[in-house]
């Protein structure tokens, strides 16, 4: 009789461990990674100043980033002077010139910029086939050099200066306006080194 | 159960790749001539033709099976020719759009002219295999997560049907033994539990369990407290790191250029999206409609794809979800660590040198479906690599401005705040 209550409460005791083995294992394997987790004084982690990308009740369309009010200019801000047309690209293309010397050091910032934001579509050499088009998920670039004609007329390895600026700040059919992503001074050394990349024979 | 989940997925691929072949096997000369003339398609003509859809130029599936090859081969090689020529359908067709001519291509032989005509037939190689593939992949994650339950609900009978077997056992035994058996009563499942806590022995093994369980919770509580590490909160649009990092090899700069300038990394805001998805529309995974996922983006700015206008009064914003946020009370400056500490902290991490210094501290960025914490971003975490990371001064445009101040500092000259940055908005603002 003794023992079989003792064969019984081992049983026990294993159902009881087992029980409590498989809750651990299961609450620490499902930690939920959609939510933060437990959280001490979540305030600390609200900025009670606005960042830019927060949402803000303050303005009419709720966003903490503004753009400026019209007609007014933020501090060092050089307006653009050339309108998206026909003919505002032909006067840039005619009247601007690049204000930046031709450095070896402005070349290799030129570049830089030009590899993180042209050569996805127009590739490293300029040719038209960066990694994008070699994947065949963007088509129809032109190449800088060579016999490429740009669809506005002309030689791609003739466009001037300011050409190629304008192109930056507005884009042109399926390329998209890099101005956002790139500083006036930037905009410059890239295009000084595109006109590097039109010399390729 | 991974052996066996790995078998089924072989077994699927398997299976997958033998109809693919043999549909190939039965196309396969077809097949040839449609990938020479899908190569011709992709380089001249997408830039005004889609297979499906109208364009600049007509929807090449409906209009070609309506044309003699002769007329065709006549047209592709040189339209603007073949108009002039007076040739009644031609001056028909060039109606389509009265706007722009299709461009000639006089260096297109004959035989290149039938293979874009047999891709046209044909259309987009199917990728059947591939996706089958994943949707296999998804059932065997679920496939194993209902394999754990059914081990653990297994183990469970096998231990009880032992401890019957046990039981009778010890009974079969007493009996030999020739000991008088008292048929025990029948205890009801709550008052069994009842005598249980009666045990000594149990009672201590039992809180012995719950205290070794419920400590290592608290313990583990205590420490992951505020730590946000793996968080990978819903974001409102299926953007993926390891496609558009990875696949598509596009640089961080280009789309978190502040990470380079400022304090903060920055979202990029949907116009850096669309310099690609005016065009990307990624129809050939959804049956020839935009991806509704990159509709987010067109809804967002109010964009309309057919007439490709925007409608400024239809905007509304992208509520990205934030997934890495110190408390406000510490200051963290991305140019900082990106640009002036680039090459200590490489050199740290050990980063090779084809990974962007990001993944330092981010993890391997182009490898996440969906972007997560990768490190725990507490105070010990910036402490221990700040204590351990080598500054390197040379060639370092920040330090080559500090150490003339320094000079400056030493030979007693003239220095205001200025010159050490203090006009910058970031060291007073943030
Ligand atoms: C998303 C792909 C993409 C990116 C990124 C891109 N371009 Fe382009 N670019 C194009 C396409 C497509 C065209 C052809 C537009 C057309 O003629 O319809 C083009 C055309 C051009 C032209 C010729 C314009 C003309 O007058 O014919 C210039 C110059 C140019 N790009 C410069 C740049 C520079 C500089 C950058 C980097 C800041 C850049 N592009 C980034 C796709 C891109
Ligand atoms: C510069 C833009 C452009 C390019 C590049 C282009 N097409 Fe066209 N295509 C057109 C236009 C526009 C039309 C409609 C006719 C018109 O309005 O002149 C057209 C019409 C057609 C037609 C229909 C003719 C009919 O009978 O209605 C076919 C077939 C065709 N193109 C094939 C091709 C092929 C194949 C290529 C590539 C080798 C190509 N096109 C490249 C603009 C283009
Ligand atoms: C095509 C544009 C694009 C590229 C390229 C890109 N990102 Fe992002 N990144 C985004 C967008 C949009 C978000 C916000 C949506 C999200 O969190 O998934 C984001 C979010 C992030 C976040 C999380 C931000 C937060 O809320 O805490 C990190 C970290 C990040 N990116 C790092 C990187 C790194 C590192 C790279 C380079 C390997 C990179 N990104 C490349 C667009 C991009
Ligand atoms: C430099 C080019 C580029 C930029 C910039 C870019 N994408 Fe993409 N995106 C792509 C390419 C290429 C694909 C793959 C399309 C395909 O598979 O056909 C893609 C695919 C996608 C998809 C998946 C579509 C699907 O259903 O398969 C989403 C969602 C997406 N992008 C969102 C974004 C968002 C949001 C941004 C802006 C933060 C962005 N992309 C910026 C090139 C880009
Ligand atoms: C030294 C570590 C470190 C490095 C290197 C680093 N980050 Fe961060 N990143 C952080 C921390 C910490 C935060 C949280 C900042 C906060 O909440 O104020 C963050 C936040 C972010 C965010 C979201 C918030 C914001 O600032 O807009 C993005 C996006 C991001 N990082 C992208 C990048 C990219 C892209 C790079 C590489 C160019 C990079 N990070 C390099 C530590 C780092
Ligand atoms: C991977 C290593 C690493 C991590 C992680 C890291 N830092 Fe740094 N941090 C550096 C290095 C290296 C420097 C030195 C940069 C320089 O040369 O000025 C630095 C500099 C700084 C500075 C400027 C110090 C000064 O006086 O110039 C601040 C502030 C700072 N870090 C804050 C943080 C915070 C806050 C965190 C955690 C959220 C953090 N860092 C995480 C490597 C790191
Ligand atoms: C030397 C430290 C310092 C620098 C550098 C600095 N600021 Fe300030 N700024 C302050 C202080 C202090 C105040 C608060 C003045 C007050 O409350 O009257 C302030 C106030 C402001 C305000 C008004 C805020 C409000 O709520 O009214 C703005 C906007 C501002 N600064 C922008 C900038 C910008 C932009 C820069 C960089 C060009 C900058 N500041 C550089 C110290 C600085």
């Amino acid at each position: 009789m003794k023992g079989s209550i003792l064969a019984m409460n081992k049983t026990g005791i294993v159902y009881v461990a087992f029980f409590a083995l498989t809750v651990a294992v299961s609450l620490s394997s499902c930690r939920d990674k959609r939510s933060t987790g437990l959280e001490y004084a979540r305030n600390m982690y609200d900025p009670i100043a606005y960042n830019p990308d927060q949402p803000n009740k303050n303005f009419a369309n709720g966003q903490t980033a503004q753009t400026p009010p019209p007609n007014t200019d933020p501090v060092g801000f050089v307006k653009y002077e050339y309108a998206n047309t026909k003919e505002g690209y032909e006067a840039a293309g005619k009247n601007l010139v690049n204000p930046l010397p031709l450095t070896e050091q402005n070349l290799l910032q030129g570049k830089h910029y030009f590899t993180v934001f042209c050569a996805p579509c127009h590739g490293d050499k300029g040719d038209g086939k960066g990694h994008l088009v070699q994947i065949e998920k963007f088509t129809g670039v032109p190449a800088y050099h060579g016999d490429a004609a740009s669809s506005r007329g002309g030689m791609m390895k003739d466009l001037t200066a300011g050409k190629i600026y304008h192109t930056i700040m507005y884009g042109l059919n399926n390329m998209g306006s890099h101005a956002s992503q790139l500083s006036p001074k930037e905009r410059w050394e890239v295009v000084m080194y595109v006109q590097k990349l039109q010399k390729i024979q | 159960m991974r052996n066996i989940s790995l078998i089924i997925r072989r077994v699927w691929k398997s299976a997958f790749m033998f109809t693919a072949l043999s549909v190939l096997i039965v196309s396969g000369t077809q097949a040839q001539d449609a990938a020479e003339g899908r190569k011709i398609f992709k380089e001249k003509c997408t830039s005004c033709h889609s297979l499906d859809r109208d364009m600049t130029g007509p929807a090449l599936q409906k209009i070609v099976p309506t044309k003699s090859e002769a007329f065709l081969l006549k047209w592709i090689n040189n339209a603007p020719a073949f108009i002039a020529s007076g040739d009644k359908e031609a001056v028909e067709a060039s109606k389509f759009n009265p706007n722009a001519e299709m461009t000639a291509f006089p260096s297109l032989t004959p035989e290149q002219i039938k293979s874009i005509l047999a891709y046209v037939k044909v259309g987009e190689p199917k990728k059947e295999g591939e996706k089958a593939g994943a949707a296999v992949q998804e059932e065997v994650s679920g496939f194993s997560l209902a394999g754990v339950v059914a081990v653990i609900l297994i183990s469970i009978v096998v231990l009880v049907v032992l401890g019957r077997a046990i039981k009778m056992l010890e009974r079969l035994i007493l009996q030999k033994q020739g000991v008088e058996i008292v048929e025990e009563e029948k205890v009801s499942l709550v008052a069994g539990i009842g005598g249980l806590f009666k045990n000594k022995k149990f009672v201590f093994f039992f809180i012995l369990c719950l205290v070794i369980t419920l400590g290592s919770f608290g313990w583990m509580g205590m420490w992951e407290t505020g730590v946000h590490t793996g968080y990978q909160p819903v974001q409102p649009i299926k953007f993926s790191h390891e496609l558009h990092a990875g696949t598509n090899q596009i640089d961080c700069q280009y789309c978190h250029s502040g990470a380079f300038k400022s304090k903060n990394a920055s979202i990029p805001s949907l116009n850096v999206c669309m310099n690609c998805h005016k065009q990307v529309q990624a129809r050939d995974s959804h049956d020839g409609n935009i991806s509704p996922e990159i509709q987010k983006i067109y809804n967002a700015l109010g964009y309309d794809a057919d007439k490709m206008t925007y409608d400024k009064s239809k905007e509304k914003p992208v509520e990205w979800v934030r997934v890495h946020n110190l408390p406000d009370f510490a200051y963290f400056n991305h140019s900082q660590h990106v640009v002036v500490a680039e090459k200590a902290i490489r050199k740290e991490k050990g980063l090779k040198p084809n990974e962007p210094v990001c993944f330092a501290c981010h993890g391997p960025v182009n490898t996440m479906e969906e972007i997560y914490q990768y490190s725990p971003l507490t105070m010990k975490w910036c402490i221990n690599c700040h204590k351990a990371a080598e500054i390197n001064g040379k060639d370092n445009a920040f330090y080559t401005k500090i150490i003339e101040a320094h000079e400056k500092i030493k030979k007693g000259e003239k220095i205001t705040p200025a010159a050490l940055g203090g006009l910058e908005c970031g060291k007073c603002h943030y």
